[in-house]
């Protein structure tokens, strides 16, 4: 019972770091060609800016009316802006716009990679004489890493508008006042914490789905069940990896730091 | 020359509207559907088990994930500014029940759900069984969309009070063993600040939430273009379009609910 649940997870890290190796290996010993990469970049951030930017609105205003409800007794709704917007990059925020993205990001290059896989298309690349890791994997791999680091990164922004939004229509505060406090108590660790956050979960983004989509096996039914596959790993190594870097965070003092 | 904002606004608003028209064009065939016995009940079945036993694990997980690093964020911001923060266990629970609990897990069902559903029904549709369903006079729309419907809402139902639940559990441990409120004084504060009312209004909100989901990546399955690149665009759109209207529902009918309570 419990080795039957536990050998797919030992499976997937052993698989996925070799995979990873690959990949690595792949980019020292040739950069794949400039225009792929690019056009990675380009399609991943286009499709996927409008829902990152939504998610981060989102996520900000909701933070706002959570402290919101709860500082406004104590007469503090000064700090409401620094507060929630700290709370919102350092943590909740990268947390659940990569949720958003892994939904968006990985279930599209993993059917991609999928139906390349069943359709037989990687191993024409192979019987051409190309690596498929080096034509196909790399280019998607760096560009993923590249453009959600960046998406995630504009998803934070956006959560102080969503944050400054509610604020003024939910707390009833003027937008200067809200504004006033975020550089007091945002400081550059926090900021600092929520990018390499960022950073994180866009390299674990990339991994998982360029792997899931190449190891897909068995016709129609395997891309669906790949991609799957792809979400729910995705999440789980979103949820380690936050508590992870949390963890490390508080181990080297910096979360302290910032007041 | 020629191309104004008011041009590309336009475009955007037609192409959107339009969109949502076939939404509910969709939406509209599979309740008409829902009126004729009898149901496929073992493909409904199998898809119930899909969506609500083998996604609750990671919902759960995900949700009180998520529950646990705003309870943690918001006592340590709480604690900077007025050096308190014993409001933070009630508030905690009124934030899981009303918004994160529900929205959360419909989310991370949509990607799990609406990308695997769309990518099923767009490999179906490129490989030609829609056409032969057709061919063999059935309905698609029958026999594909309303058992995934069936499945979808109840299944976003249960999902909704099961993770809402457990997330209000994980939120007491850790306030007691991170916060150092005990779990009696957790249900107090819980009981002043929320009523059974709300976890009414968050099924409801589940089950909403729920019947978007198969809609939204049925309608992109079946517009799926051939190809490689026509599936994974068809699960992208699904479940962008299935994350944007779950969000906009959410504020519709936080909206709403704010009336009554």
């Amino acid at each position: 019972m419990v080795i039957s649940l536990l050998s797919p997870i030992v499976t997937d890290i052993g698989g996925g770091y070799l995979f990873f190796k690959d990949v690595l290996r792949s980019a020292l010993k040739k950069w794949p060609r400039r225009e792929l990469v690019f056009q990675q970049i380009w399609m991943v951030s286009t499709q996927s800016a409008s829902t990152t930017a939504l998610a981060g609105f989102f996520v900000g205003a909701v933070m706002t009316v959570q402290f919101t409800m709860q500082i406004k007794q104590f007469g503090a709704l000064g700090y409401l802006g620094g507060l929630s917007t700290s709370a919102t990059i350092r943590e909740i925020g990268p947390l659940l716009i990569a949720f958003m993205l892994s939904g968006k990001v990985g279930a599209f290059t993993s059917a991609e990679l999928g139906t390349m896989r069943v359709t037989e298309q990687i191993d024409a690349i192979r019987c051409l004489g190309a690596d498929p890791i080096q034509e196909i994997i790399l280019p998607r791999f760096l560009g993923i890493v590249v453009s959600s680091f960046f998406l995630l990164a504009v998803g934070l922004f956006m959560s102080i508008f969503g944050g400054l939004f509610l604020g003024v229509l939910f707390a009833g505060i003027n937008p200067e006042e809200y504004l006033r406090h975020v550089p007091a108590i945002v400081k550059w660790p926090s900021l600092a914490i929520g990018l390499f956050k960022c950073f994180t979960f866009a390299v674990l983004l990339g991994g998982i789905c360029t792997y899931k989509g190449y190891t897909t096996t068995g016709g129609a039914v395997g891309v669906g069940k790949s991609v799957v596959n792809t979400a729910v790993s995705t999440m789980v190594a979103i949820v380690v990896a936050d508590w992870i870097t949390s963890v490390i965070a508080e181990s080297a003092g910096i979360i302290y730091m910032s007041w | 020359m020629g191309v104004s904002v008011f041009e590309i606004t336009g475009r955007w608003l037609i192409r959107s509207l339009n969109q949502l028209g076939e939404f509910f064009y969709l939406f509209f065939q599979t309740v008409k559907q829902l009126f004729r016995f009898p149901y496929r009940w073992k493909d409904t079945l199998k898809q119930l088990n899909f969506v609500m036993i083998e996604s609750a694990p990671i919902v759960v997980f995900c949700v009180c994930a998520a529950a646990a690093v705003t309870i943690v964020e918001s006592s340590f911001h709480m604690k900077i500014v007025i050096k308190n923060d014993e409001l933070v266990p009630g508030f905690a629970a009124l934030l899981i029940l009303r918004e994160l609990g529900v929205v959360i897990s419909a989310l991370l069902i949509t990607s799990r759900v609406g990308a695997g559903l769309a990518a099923e029904v767009g490999t179906m549709k490129i490989t030609e069984q829609i056409d032969a369903l057709k061919m063999l006079s059935m309905n698609p729309v029958r026999f594909i969309v309303l058992p995934r419907f069936i499945a979808c809402v109840i299944g976003g139902v249960i999902l909704s009070f099961v993770a809402n639940l457990i997330c209000l559990y994980v939120a007491m441990l850790i306030s007691e063993y991170k916060l150092g409120y005990s779990t009696g004084s957790f249900i107090v504060a819980m009981r002043s600040f929320v009523e059974i009312k709300d976890l009414w209004f968050a099924a409801i909100k589940g089950g909403v939430f729920g019947s978007v989901i198969p809609i939204v990546s049925c309608y992109y399955g079946f517009k799926c273009k051939s190809g490689a690149e026509g599936v994974g665009l068809a699960t992208t759109n699904a479940v962008v379009t299935s994350s944007v209207m779950i969000i906009g529902l959410d504020f519709m009918m936080s909206w709403l609910f704010s009336y009554y309570y």
